[in-house]
Protein backbone atom coordinates (compact mmCIF):
# COMPACT_ATOMS: atom_id res chain seq x y z
CA UNK A 1 0.00 0.00 0.00
CA UNK A 2 1.51 3.69 -0.79
CA UNK A 3 1.00 6.37 1.59
CA UNK A 4 -0.10 9.56 0.04
CA UNK A 5 2.66 12.00 0.71
CA UNK A 6 0.99 14.37 2.80
CA UNK A 7 0.38 11.92 5.27
CA UNK A 8 4.47 10.96 5.29
CA UNK A 9 5.66 14.46 5.38
CA UNK A 10 2.83 15.50 8.54
CA UNK A 11 4.21 12.29 9.59
CA UNK A 12 8.24 13.08 9.63
CA UNK A 13 7.04 16.92 10.52
CA UNK A 14 4.91 15.32 13.80
CA UNK A 15 8.21 13.64 14.96
CA UNK A 16 10.48 16.81 14.24
CA UNK A 17 7.94 19.14 16.55
CA UNK A 18 8.08 16.45 19.59
CA UNK A 19 11.86 16.06 19.26
CA UNK A 20 12.26 19.43 19.19
CA UNK A 21 9.60 20.52 22.32
CA UNK A 22 11.30 17.87 24.20
CA UNK A 23 14.61 18.90 23.24
CA UNK A 24 13.23 22.61 24.82
CA UNK A 25 12.37 20.51 28.07
CA UNK A 26 15.20 18.63 28.04
CA UNK A 27 17.46 21.89 28.10
CA UNK A 28 15.34 23.46 31.03
CA UNK A 29 14.73 26.30 28.77
CA UNK A 30 11.83 28.66 30.07
CA UNK A 31 12.39 29.43 33.63
CA UNK A 32 9.09 30.70 35.90
CA UNK A 33 9.59 34.36 36.66
CA UNK A 34 7.61 35.35 39.77
CA UNK A 35 5.35 37.87 40.81
CA UNK A 36 6.69 38.10 44.08
CA UNK A 37 6.96 41.71 44.54
CA UNK A 38 5.06 45.08 43.86
CA UNK A 39 7.69 46.25 41.17
CA UNK A 40 7.00 42.70 39.30
CA UNK A 41 3.49 43.07 39.12
CA UNK A 42 3.82 46.97 38.31
CA UNK A 43 5.89 45.53 35.08
CA UNK A 44 3.30 42.98 34.43
CA UNK A 45 0.19 45.31 35.02
CA UNK A 46 1.88 47.77 32.57
CA UNK A 47 2.41 45.14 29.60
CA UNK A 48 -0.78 44.12 30.04
CA UNK A 49 -2.59 46.98 29.81
CA UNK A 50 -0.50 50.31 28.96
CA UNK A 51 -0.49 52.78 31.39
CA UNK A 52 -2.06 51.03 34.17
CA UNK A 53 -0.81 51.85 37.42
CA UNK A 54 -1.56 50.23 40.96
CA UNK A 55 -2.36 51.84 43.75
CA UNK A 56 -3.41 48.07 45.36
CA UNK A 57 -1.36 44.86 44.66
CA UNK A 58 -2.15 41.33 45.86
CA UNK A 59 0.76 38.88 45.42
CA UNK A 60 0.20 35.25 45.41
CA UNK A 61 2.08 33.31 47.95
CA UNK A 62 3.60 31.79 45.68
CA UNK A 63 4.19 34.14 43.16
CA UNK A 64 2.41 32.17 40.50
CA UNK A 65 -0.41 35.11 40.04
CA UNK A 66 -1.54 38.71 41.43
CA UNK A 67 -4.17 41.12 41.33
CA UNK A 68 -3.76 44.90 40.89
CA UNK A 69 -6.15 47.79 41.35
CA UNK A 70 -5.47 51.38 39.78
CA UNK A 71 -6.67 54.90 41.01
CA UNK A 72 -9.85 54.33 38.76
CA UNK A 73 -10.68 51.66 40.61
CA UNK A 74 -10.28 48.79 37.90
CA UNK A 75 -8.41 45.39 39.16
CA UNK A 76 -6.40 43.22 37.11
CA UNK A 77 -5.43 39.66 37.78
CA UNK A 78 -2.36 38.71 36.55
CA UNK A 79 -1.35 34.93 35.99
CA UNK A 80 1.86 33.27 34.91
CA UNK A 81 1.32 31.84 31.98
CA UNK A 82 4.14 29.80 30.68
CA UNK A 83 7.20 31.86 31.19
CA UNK A 84 5.33 35.15 30.51
CA UNK A 85 2.45 36.19 32.11
CA UNK A 86 -1.11 37.12 30.88
CA UNK A 87 -3.48 39.37 32.39
CA UNK A 88 -7.41 40.84 32.25
CA UNK A 89 -9.05 43.65 33.67
CA UNK A 90 -12.10 42.40 35.24
CA UNK A 91 -15.03 43.37 34.10
CA UNK A 92 -19.06 42.54 34.69
CA UNK A 93 -18.56 38.40 33.87
CA UNK A 94 -15.76 38.30 36.97
CA UNK A 95 -16.76 36.56 40.17
CA UNK A 96 -14.72 36.03 42.92
CA UNK A 97 -14.11 33.18 46.08
CA UNK A 98 -12.71 32.50 48.94
CA UNK A 99 -10.53 29.43 49.09
CA UNK A 100 -8.80 27.76 51.52
CA UNK A 101 -6.34 24.85 51.85
CA UNK A 102 -4.01 23.52 54.39
CA UNK A 103 -3.55 26.79 55.88
CA UNK A 104 -3.75 28.88 52.97
CA UNK A 105 -6.39 31.49 52.48
CA UNK A 106 -6.83 32.99 49.14
CA UNK A 107 -9.02 34.33 46.33
CA UNK A 108 -10.49 32.60 43.30
CA UNK A 109 -10.96 34.63 40.38
CA UNK A 110 -12.89 33.67 37.78
CA UNK A 111 -12.46 36.32 34.95
CA UNK A 112 -15.73 35.48 32.80
CA UNK A 113 -13.80 33.60 29.86
CA UNK A 114 -13.70 29.95 30.31
CA UNK A 115 -10.49 29.58 28.38
CA UNK A 116 -8.42 31.87 30.38
CA UNK A 117 -8.86 29.79 33.67
CA UNK A 118 -10.17 30.56 36.64
CA UNK A 119 -6.78 32.22 39.22
CA UNK A 120 -5.96 31.43 42.42
CA UNK A 121 -4.01 34.26 44.64
CA UNK A 122 -3.22 33.20 48.03
CA UNK A 123 -3.16 36.37 49.87
CA UNK A 124 -4.29 37.19 53.75
CA UNK A 125 -6.12 39.71 52.16
CA UNK A 126 -8.54 37.45 50.81
CA UNK A 127 -11.52 38.72 51.56
CA UNK A 128 -11.09 42.52 50.65
CA UNK A 129 -10.21 41.49 47.33
CA UNK A 130 -12.81 39.32 46.77
CA UNK A 131 -15.55 41.95 47.58
CA UNK A 132 -13.87 44.29 45.62
CA UNK A 133 -14.33 42.12 42.89
CA UNK A 134 -17.44 40.99 42.86
CA UNK A 135 -18.29 44.81 43.56
CA UNK A 136 -17.00 45.12 40.12
CA UNK A 137 -19.51 43.31 38.72
CA UNK A 138 -22.73 44.60 40.74
CA UNK A 139 -21.62 47.93 39.81
CA UNK A 140 -21.29 47.23 36.01
CA UNK A 141 -24.91 45.43 36.22
CA UNK A 142 -26.55 48.55 37.76
CA UNK B 1 3.95 23.21 -15.85
CA UNK B 2 7.32 22.74 -13.19
CA UNK B 3 5.88 21.16 -9.74
CA UNK B 4 8.22 22.65 -7.13
CA UNK B 5 7.26 23.94 -4.08
CA UNK B 6 10.73 25.43 -2.13
CA UNK B 7 9.04 25.33 1.25
CA UNK B 8 8.66 21.65 1.42
CA UNK B 9 13.30 21.33 0.79
CA UNK B 10 13.42 23.70 3.67
CA UNK B 11 11.85 21.90 6.28
CA UNK B 12 15.17 19.93 6.99
CA UNK B 13 17.00 23.68 7.48
CA UNK B 14 14.24 24.98 9.59
CA UNK B 15 14.59 22.05 11.92
CA UNK B 16 18.13 22.64 11.90
CA UNK B 17 18.12 26.48 12.45
CA UNK B 18 15.19 25.48 15.38
CA UNK B 19 17.75 23.26 17.09
CA UNK B 20 20.61 25.85 16.52
CA UNK B 21 18.56 28.28 18.18
CA UNK B 22 17.91 26.59 21.14
CA UNK B 23 21.22 26.04 21.82
CA UNK B 24 22.10 29.69 21.57
CA UNK B 25 18.94 30.25 23.87
CA UNK B 26 20.72 27.76 26.32
CA UNK B 27 24.16 29.41 26.44
CA UNK B 28 22.31 33.51 26.06
CA UNK B 29 18.88 33.48 26.66
CA UNK B 30 16.90 30.32 28.48
CA UNK B 31 13.76 32.72 28.54
CA UNK B 32 13.34 32.85 24.67
CA UNK B 33 12.04 29.18 24.32
CA UNK B 34 8.91 27.63 26.26
CA UNK B 35 8.45 24.43 25.59
CA UNK B 36 4.65 24.46 25.70
CA UNK B 37 4.49 27.96 23.40
CA UNK B 38 7.25 25.80 21.07
CA UNK B 39 4.85 23.00 21.21
CA UNK B 40 1.80 25.08 19.81
CA UNK B 41 4.04 26.90 17.74
CA UNK B 42 5.26 23.76 15.79
CA UNK B 43 1.88 22.03 15.77
CA UNK B 44 0.47 25.55 14.28
CA UNK B 45 2.91 24.91 11.51
CA UNK B 46 2.02 21.27 10.64
CA UNK B 47 -1.85 22.12 10.73
CA UNK B 48 -0.92 24.56 8.34
CA UNK B 49 0.89 22.19 6.13
CA UNK B 50 -2.17 19.98 6.31
CA UNK B 51 -4.60 22.49 5.94
CA UNK B 52 -3.13 24.17 2.59
CA UNK B 53 -2.73 21.03 1.61
CA UNK B 54 -6.66 20.05 1.81
CA UNK B 55 -8.00 23.78 1.28
CA UNK B 56 -5.62 25.15 -1.41
CA UNK B 57 -7.19 23.61 -4.01
CA UNK B 58 -9.72 26.37 -4.34
CA UNK B 59 -7.49 29.10 -4.39
CA UNK B 60 -5.62 27.27 -7.46
CA UNK B 61 -8.40 26.64 -9.26
CA UNK B 62 -9.53 30.53 -8.80
CA UNK B 63 -5.66 31.72 -9.64
CA UNK B 64 -6.00 29.35 -13.42
CA UNK B 65 -9.32 30.64 -13.81
CA UNK B 66 -8.11 34.13 -13.79
CA UNK B 67 -4.77 33.73 -15.73
CA UNK B 68 -6.91 32.66 -18.89
CA UNK B 69 -7.67 36.64 -18.36
CA UNK B 70 -4.29 37.27 -18.44
CA UNK B 71 -3.11 40.39 -20.57
CA UNK B 72 0.34 39.53 -21.01
CA UNK B 73 1.52 36.01 -22.28
CA UNK B 74 4.45 34.68 -21.52
CA UNK B 75 3.74 31.43 -23.74
CA UNK B 76 4.19 28.15 -23.45
CA UNK B 77 7.22 27.83 -21.69
CA UNK B 78 6.41 30.88 -19.57
CA UNK B 79 9.37 29.43 -16.43
CA UNK B 80 11.79 29.79 -19.82
CA UNK B 81 11.61 33.83 -19.69
CA UNK B 82 14.40 34.43 -17.01
CA UNK B 83 13.65 38.27 -16.28
CA UNK B 84 9.91 37.43 -15.45
CA UNK B 85 11.20 35.61 -11.72
CA UNK B 86 13.36 38.29 -10.52
CA UNK B 87 10.21 41.22 -11.65
CA UNK B 88 7.52 38.33 -10.41
CA UNK B 89 9.32 37.92 -7.25
CA UNK B 90 9.33 41.89 -6.39
CA UNK B 91 5.67 42.41 -7.71
CA UNK B 92 4.73 39.33 -5.17
CA UNK B 93 6.22 40.72 -2.50
CA UNK B 94 4.89 44.00 -3.03
CA UNK B 95 1.32 41.86 -2.84
CA UNK B 96 2.67 40.26 0.29
CA UNK B 97 2.71 43.80 2.11
CA UNK B 98 -0.60 44.64 1.21
CA UNK B 99 -2.76 41.01 2.05
CA UNK B 100 -0.41 41.05 5.33
CA UNK B 101 -1.40 45.07 6.17
CA UNK B 102 -5.13 43.27 5.72
CA UNK B 103 -4.49 40.51 7.68
CA UNK B 104 -4.26 43.09 10.41
CA UNK B 105 -6.09 45.64 9.41
CA UNK B 106 -9.20 43.81 8.67
CA UNK B 107 -11.09 41.90 11.47
CA UNK B 108 -11.96 39.10 8.80
CA UNK B 109 -8.45 38.50 8.21
CA UNK B 110 -7.10 39.06 11.46
CA UNK B 111 -9.20 36.14 12.51
CA UNK B 112 -6.66 34.05 10.22
CA UNK B 113 -3.79 35.44 10.54
CA UNK B 114 -3.51 36.37 14.54
CA UNK B 115 -2.21 32.67 14.83
CA UNK B 116 0.62 33.88 13.44
CA UNK B 117 1.04 36.50 16.49
CA UNK B 118 -0.21 34.84 19.04
CA UNK B 119 2.85 33.48 21.40
CA UNK B 120 4.65 35.44 23.21
CA UNK B 121 8.02 34.45 22.52
CA UNK B 122 9.80 35.81 19.53
CA UNK B 123 11.91 33.03 18.00
CA UNK B 124 12.09 30.08 15.03
CA UNK B 125 9.72 28.86 16.14
CA UNK B 126 7.12 31.68 15.86
CA UNK B 127 7.69 31.56 12.12
CA UNK B 128 6.65 28.08 11.77
CA UNK B 129 3.05 29.45 13.42
CA UNK B 130 1.43 29.61 10.18
CA UNK B 131 -2.64 29.90 10.35
CA UNK B 132 -5.34 27.23 9.33
CA UNK B 133 -7.54 28.82 8.18
CA UNK B 134 -6.82 31.45 5.77
CA UNK B 135 -8.01 29.75 2.90
CA UNK B 136 -11.31 31.28 4.54
CA UNK B 137 -10.26 34.90 3.75
CA UNK B 138 -10.30 36.69 0.58
CA UNK B 139 -6.29 36.88 0.83
CA UNK B 140 -5.93 35.19 -2.79
CA UNK B 141 -7.70 37.94 -4.12
CA UNK B 142 -4.58 40.02 -3.79
CA UNK B 143 -2.59 37.83 -5.98
CA UNK B 144 -4.99 38.17 -9.09
CA UNK B 145 -3.63 41.36 -10.47
CA UNK B 146 -0.18 39.43 -10.86
CA UNK B 147 -1.84 36.47 -12.53
CA UNK B 148 -3.83 39.01 -14.58
CA UNK B 149 -0.75 40.95 -15.56
CA UNK B 150 0.38 37.10 -17.38
CA UNK B 151 2.76 35.48 -13.91
CA UNK B 152 1.12 31.83 -14.17
CA UNK B 153 -0.10 31.16 -10.92
CA UNK B 154 2.78 28.42 -10.12
CA UNK B 155 5.44 30.80 -10.74
CA UNK B 156 3.20 33.13 -7.92
CA UNK B 157 3.29 30.33 -5.43
CA UNK B 158 7.46 29.67 -6.40
CA UNK B 159 7.65 32.84 -5.94
CA UNK B 160 5.91 32.89 -2.48
CA UNK B 161 7.45 29.56 -1.14
CA UNK B 162 11.07 31.85 -1.50
CA UNK B 163 9.41 34.66 -0.06
CA UNK B 164 8.03 32.48 3.07
CA UNK B 165 11.98 31.04 3.49
CA UNK B 166 13.04 34.46 3.73
CA UNK B 167 10.93 35.46 6.68
CA UNK B 168 12.22 32.51 8.33
CA UNK B 169 15.62 33.68 9.72
CA UNK B 170 14.26 36.92 10.74
CA UNK B 171 11.70 35.82 13.03
CA UNK B 172 14.69 35.82 16.08
CA UNK B 173 16.68 37.90 18.72
CA UNK B 174 19.54 36.28 18.24
CA UNK B 175 20.56 39.29 15.89
CA UNK B 176 20.71 42.63 16.75
CA UNK B 177 21.02 44.43 13.96
CA UNK B 178 22.06 44.22 10.46
CA UNK B 179 24.69 46.13 8.39
CA UNK B 180 23.22 49.53 7.48
CA UNK B 181 22.96 49.17 3.75
CA UNK B 182 20.87 45.74 4.44
CA UNK B 183 18.69 47.56 7.13
CA UNK B 184 17.53 49.65 4.52
CA UNK B 185 16.53 47.56 2.14
CA UNK B 186 15.77 44.75 3.25
CA UNK B 187 13.18 43.21 6.00
CA UNK B 188 15.47 42.23 9.30
CA UNK B 189 15.13 40.83 12.85
CA UNK B 190 15.35 44.13 13.93
CA UNK B 191 12.21 45.07 11.76
CA UNK B 192 10.05 41.97 12.27
CA UNK B 193 10.20 42.47 16.04
CA UNK B 194 9.28 45.47 15.78
CA UNK B 195 5.71 43.91 13.89
CA UNK B 196 5.54 41.34 16.26
CA UNK B 197 5.84 43.50 19.45
CA UNK B 198 3.00 44.91 20.79
CA UNK B 199 4.18 48.06 22.63
CA UNK B 200 2.03 51.13 22.08
CA UNK B 201 4.65 52.53 19.37
CA UNK B 202 5.10 49.43 17.54
CA UNK B 203 1.33 48.47 16.65
CA UNK B 204 0.32 47.92 13.12
CA UNK B 205 3.98 48.60 11.45
CA UNK B 206 6.47 46.95 9.37
CA UNK B 207 4.42 44.54 7.20
CA UNK B 208 7.01 43.87 4.57
CA UNK B 209 8.15 40.25 3.87
CA UNK B 210 11.06 40.49 1.88
CA UNK B 211 12.02 44.20 0.82
CA UNK B 212 11.28 46.77 3.75
CA UNK B 213 11.02 49.28 0.95
CA UNK B 214 7.27 49.01 0.92
CA UNK B 215 7.20 50.51 4.27
CA UNK B 216 8.85 53.19 3.87
CA UNK B 217 6.69 53.90 0.68
CA UNK B 218 3.36 53.62 2.21
CA UNK B 219 4.52 54.99 5.52
CA UNK B 220 4.15 51.66 7.96
CA UNK B 221 8.04 51.65 8.85
CA UNK B 222 9.12 52.18 12.62
CA UNK B 223 12.49 52.04 13.76
CA UNK B 224 13.18 49.31 16.50
CA UNK B 225 14.50 51.75 19.78
CA UNK B 226 16.95 50.33 21.95
CA UNK B 227 15.80 51.65 24.90
CA UNK B 228 12.34 50.00 25.35
CA UNK B 229 12.37 46.05 26.16
CA UNK B 230 10.01 44.67 23.32
CA UNK B 231 6.80 42.54 24.55
CA UNK B 232 4.87 40.20 22.02
CA UNK B 233 2.49 38.64 21.31
CA UNK B 234 -1.46 40.14 20.95
CA UNK B 235 -3.08 43.00 23.24
CA UNK B 236 -5.11 40.35 24.42
CA UNK B 237 -2.62 37.44 25.73
CA UNK B 238 -4.36 34.27 24.88
CA UNK B 239 -3.27 32.91 28.20
CA UNK B 240 -3.87 29.15 26.92
CA UNK B 241 -1.78 26.91 25.44
CA UNK B 242 -4.60 24.97 24.11
CA UNK B 243 -4.07 24.34 20.35
CA UNK B 244 -7.36 24.58 19.23
CA UNK B 245 -8.27 27.79 20.90
CA UNK B 246 -5.21 29.20 19.61
CA UNK B 247 -6.51 28.44 16.08
CA UNK B 248 -10.11 29.31 15.91
CA UNK B 249 -10.49 31.81 19.44
CA UNK B 250 -10.57 35.34 17.19
CA UNK B 251 -13.40 33.65 14.64
CA UNK B 252 -14.92 32.39 17.59
CA UNK B 253 -14.97 35.91 18.84
CA UNK B 254 -15.85 37.68 15.60
CA UNK B 255 -18.89 35.67 14.97
CA UNK B 256 -19.85 35.86 18.71
CA UNK B 257 -19.59 39.88 18.33
CA UNK B 258 -21.41 39.79 14.70
CA UNK B 259 -24.22 37.56 16.49
CA UNK B 260 -24.43 40.03 19.11
CA UNK B 261 -23.90 43.33 17.52
CA UNK B 262 -27.13 45.57 16.21
CA UNK B 263 -27.96 44.69 12.39
CA UNK B 264 -26.60 48.37 10.80
CA UNK B 265 -23.13 47.70 12.73
CA UNK B 266 -22.85 43.75 12.16
CA UNK B 267 -20.91 43.75 9.06
CA UNK B 268 -18.12 46.45 10.60
CA UNK B 269 -17.67 43.32 13.13
CA UNK B 270 -15.95 41.51 10.03
CA UNK B 271 -14.48 44.31 8.24
CA UNK B 272 -13.19 47.11 10.69
CA UNK B 273 -9.83 46.96 12.29
CA UNK B 274 -9.50 44.80 14.95
CA UNK B 275 -10.55 46.20 18.38
CA UNK B 276 -13.04 48.20 17.03
CA UNK B 277 -16.25 47.87 18.48
CA UNK B 278 -20.36 49.89 17.99
CA UNK B 279 -20.12 51.30 21.58
CA UNK B 280 -16.41 52.39 21.52
CA UNK B 281 -16.10 49.85 24.70
CA UNK B 282 -12.62 48.52 23.24
CA UNK B 283 -9.39 49.82 22.06
CA UNK B 284 -8.46 49.82 18.35
CA UNK B 285 -4.08 49.79 17.62
CA UNK B 286 -4.33 53.70 16.87
CA UNK B 287 -6.61 54.22 20.10
CA UNK B 288 -3.72 52.41 22.07
CA UNK B 289 -1.18 54.76 20.40
CA UNK B 290 -2.87 57.47 21.15
CA UNK B 291 -3.49 57.35 24.61
CA UNK B 292 0.63 56.08 24.92
CA UNK B 293 1.43 59.16 23.13
CA UNK B 294 -0.74 61.39 25.50
CA UNK B 295 1.34 59.78 28.24
CA UNK B 296 5.13 59.28 27.54
CA UNK B 297 5.38 63.05 28.30
CA UNK B 298 5.78 62.38 32.00
CA UNK B 299 7.25 58.70 31.80
CA UNK B 300 10.81 58.00 32.12
CA UNK B 301 11.95 55.67 29.40
CA UNK B 302 12.94 52.07 31.04
CA UNK B 303 16.36 50.48 30.85
CA UNK B 304 17.89 48.56 27.64
CA UNK B 305 16.90 44.76 28.03
CA UNK B 306 16.70 43.53 24.55
CA UNK B 307 18.43 39.66 24.63
CA UNK B 308 19.38 41.04 20.97
CA UNK B 309 21.71 43.58 23.08
CA UNK B 310 24.24 41.03 23.56
CA UNK B 311 23.83 39.78 19.73
CA UNK B 312 25.49 42.61 17.74
CA UNK B 313 26.30 41.76 14.39
CA UNK B 314 26.37 45.36 12.77
CA UNK B 315 27.93 47.83 15.50
CA UNK B 316 24.97 50.07 16.65
CA UNK B 317 26.15 53.15 15.36
CA UNK B 318 26.29 51.59 12.09
CA UNK B 319 22.46 50.59 12.09
CA UNK B 320 19.12 52.87 12.09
Amino acid sequence: MELPPLLIQSAVSLAAILALAGLAWWLKLGGAPALDCAEAVRRAAADTQDGFNPVAIACDSQGKSALARDAKGQIMVIKRHGNRFAGRVLGPEAQAHIWRDRGITGVQVDCGEARFGTVFIGTPDANTWADAINRVSVRTDA
Amino acid sequence: MPDFNPTQYAVPLFVVAVLAEMIWAKLRAPDAYEPKDTLVSLSFGLGSTIAGGLLGGFALALMLSAYEWRVVDFGPEWWAVWWAWPLCFVLDDLKYYWVHRAGHRIRWMWAAHVNHHSSQHYNLSTALRQSWTGAFTFGVLFAVPLVLLGFHPAMIAICGGFNLIYQFWIHTEAIKRMPRWFEAVMNTPSHHRVHHAINPRYLDRNYAGVFIIWDRMFGTFEPEVDDEPTRYGIVKQLGSFNLLWSVFHEWLGMLADIWRAPWQHKISYLLREPGWSHDGSRETSEMIRAHWQSRVGQAVAPQATSVADRNPIADSREAF
